[in-house]
């Protein structure tokens, strides 16, 4: 699954594809399955062709999880929510279920950074 | 302070309007991103993840109580109540407005205050020792010849367009508050045979993906020779630094290719073609600016305060602030007051609108209308009478400032990270929220002592980790977080780079890791030891042990 994300010009809000319009929430954002990907460049170019609404517009990567669906990067998931230092700015503000499945998904690492490297004689 | 003039205050007028102008352009479609972004840039606006982020410039990190209100008005006006301090003594705001933006800068330049050369590939504001004119270890006062650069620097049409970002920090005493030693250039005030001041010119330190402890090309500069001697360096690295990579443009990777042998002769022959007397400041020109620094009003008082004394040895709390946060000034009768904005649990560096108005009140009323930021993200008051002291004490209690913790383990210097910032792989408040927690028992924070963590989301290293006594550098594997630890960098005057400890840790792994390399320090210090003299003297090993063996 994909999204289509940008910032908006004039606040620098992160924005996400809609039917048509960008809207702020992750989980009013339209999505794209497999065997979508023409339609994916075709809004990333009509966003491109937009300078005045949007700057840097670019499809995410989707993943599911509980809850829900979210982005894979840890770097999208902080934009669809807000900075987690300060859990009431950003649109993270808003609460509710789209939100707490954001804050809870997880990336798509295998390693837990295992730290049990030397054995003990 | 060095105040600006007519000529100073109309300049700042006209590049906000022009600004204004350009804002308009860009939101009517006159001009492209690709067109625009420099210029934002060149007045320190970013497009970052959530909002426009703008840095501002706060000249070798001084600041008056009147652009302290200034700034927390903006907070609370076009922000969401806070700003955040940097790693270069400047503040950024978060959230702002593309929109907006071209107002702050009208309200900025009211108080003489200002965005430019905070970002782009220029000359970035000159940083200096925060304990400047208060500390009686300085040869002279680094702001004199900050501002004289400062002035200089400040859109100078040669070096506008260099081939990366420049930075200048100085320092008038041995102490090294500054990191001179990971700058572009580091200048050391140094005394010379004859009496006369000068500087010891360190060039090509860095930190970034290819950290420099920046090798010494002149040992001794006679001090009125400092623009044309930076002018030379700057034009060896002008017409010589590379400009096809990036990540090879600074000026370190050209001092590093050339040897600092070389880049020195070359800087000497360069310099010899410089028509001095042009190049210099004037006498006439140095002594004004300096006067503006030699107006500092101190009051004739005895070494020692009754007041003080007597206060202290009632309060416990007052005790501890004392033994962290306040340092010897050169006056009888004064103290340097550290403020600490890692308040355990708190992002690092950060203050609220209310807590500027705090510091204001106090600098203004206290400090002599001083205030100044250090690179660790802290606030100082540097010029406080002992008499004053316990006054001062609670009313930084009163509003959470209080924090005992200058220099101890949770003063933690962290970047904005993956939280804020759009070049970040990993989150960096976090952890060191998570750190500051290990140590929020006071006591064990003394016991263990001087230990600086530095934590940066990417290898841009923005959070010095390089130069950490323990060093967090946060990458990306996979969309996950993870952290590499390094061991044994400094960034003061015994400059070090750190060697990294062994494999990336998860985020909630990081936190228990530094509390294991503690208690291994405090198993094996010897005497005072210091974390760094420990790690110096036994190596890696018995830390790679601590972290990462299994257990019983």
């Amino acid at each position: 699954m994909k999204a289509i994300t940008a910032n908006r010009l004039i606040d620098g809000e992160v924005v996400f594809w809609k039917a048509g319009a960008w809207v702020e929430g992750f989980g009013d954002a339209q999505l794209f399955g497999e065997g979508q990907d023409a339609e994916v460049e075709a809004v990333v170019a009509n966003g491109k062709a937009q300078p005045t609404v949007v700057v840097d517009v670019y499809p995410i990567d989707l993943a599911p999880v509980d809850g829900g669906l979210a982005p894979i990067s840890y770097r999208e998931r902080i934009r669809a929510l807000g900075p987690t230092n300060e859990p009431t700015h950003g649109k993270q503000a808003v609460g509710g279920e789209v939100i707490e499945a954001l804050r809870h998904a997880a990336g798509a690492a295998r390693s837990t950074g295992r730290v049990d490297l030397i054995r003990r004689k | 302070m060095y105040l600006y003039d007519p000529i100073d205050r109309e300049f700042l007028i006209d590049r906000s309007n022009e600004f204004r102008h350009q804002v308009a352009r860009r939101l009517a479609g006159e001009l492209t991103e690709d067109q625009f972004k420099p210029l934002r840039l060149m007045n320190g606006l970013y497009l970052q993840l959530h909002a426009y982020m703008l840095r501002i410039a706060i000249p070798y990190g001084s600041l008056n109580a009147r652009q302290a209100r200034r700034l927390a008005w903006i907070a609370r006006t076009y922000d969401k109540g806070y700003g955040h301090f940097t790693t270069r003594q400047n503040i950024q705001f978060n959230w702002i407005k593309l929109k907006d933006a071209p107002d702050i800068l009208d309200a900025l330049a009211e108080v003489d205050l200002h965005a430019i050369q905070t970002s782009g590939n220029c000359i970035r504001n000159v940083t200096a020792d925060p304990y400047a004119g208060a500390t009686a270890e300085e040869i002279d006062d680094p702001r004199v010849w900050s501002e004289v650069l400062r002035q200089w620097s400040t859109l100078h049409p040669e070096f506008s367009f260099l081939p990366r970002k420049f930075k200048i920090a100085i320092t008038g005493a041995l102490t090294d508050r500054a990191a001179v030693k990971v700058h572009d250039i580091g200048l050391i005030l140094r005394k010379g045979r004859d009496g006369a001041i000068g500087f010891e010119v360190i060039v090509g330190g860095g930190q970034g993906r290819t950290p420099y402890v920046g090798p010494t090309i002149r040992s001794y500069l006679p001090a009125e020779h400092l623009l044309s001697y930076v002018e030379a360096i700057l034009r060896v690295y002008n017409r010589h630094g590379r400009r096809d990579n990036i990540y090879k443009a600074r000026i370190k990777i050209l001092v590093a290719a050339l040897g600092a042998e070389e880049f020195a002769r070359q800087v000497e022959e360069e310099w010899g073609k410089i028509d001095h007397a042009r190049a210099n400041l004037p006498a006439s020109e140095l002594a004004r600016v300096r006067a503006a620094f030699a107006q500092t009003r101190f009051e004739a008082l005895p070494a020692v305060s009754d007041a003080f004394e007597t206060a202290r040895a009632a309060s416990p709390a007052l005790q501890r602030f004392v033994r962290n946060n306040v340092k010897p000034h050169k006056q009888p009768g004064y103290a340097i007051v550290e403020v600490s904005l890692k308040a355990i649990g708190q992002t690092p560096g950060d203050a609220t609108a209310e807590q500027l108005e705090v510091v204001a009140d106090l600098a203004e009323r206290y400090s002599l209308d001083d205030l100044r930021v250090t690179h660790a993200q802290n606030l100082v008051l540097p010029h406080v009478r002992l008499d004053d002291l316990p006054a001062v004490h609670a009313a930084l209690e009163a509003a959470g400032l209080a924090t005992a913790n200058i220099d101890l383990a949770s003063d933690i210097i962290a970047c904005p990270g993956l939280d804020y910032c759009a070049l970040a792989n990993a989150r960096a408040i976090p952890i060191a929220q998570d750190i500051a927690r290990k140590f929020a028992d006071p006591d064990r924070a003394e016991k263990v002592g001087e230990l600086k963590i530095k934590i940066s989301g990417c290898i841009n290293a923005c959070g010095h980790h390089h130069v950490a006594h323990i060093g967090i550098l946060g990458v990306d594997k996979k969309g996950e977080e993870f952290y590499q630890l390094s061991l044994g960098g400094s960034g003061a005057e015994d400059a070090s780079i750190g060697r990294i400890l062994g494999p990336g840790l998860s985020a909630d792994k990081v936190a228990p890791a530094i509390d294991a390399l503690v208690d291994r320090y405090l198993d094996i210090r010897a005497g005072d030891e210091r974390f760094l003299d420990t790690y110096r003297r036994v190596g890696l090993e018995p830390f790679k042990e601590a972290v990462y063996a299994q257990a019983d």
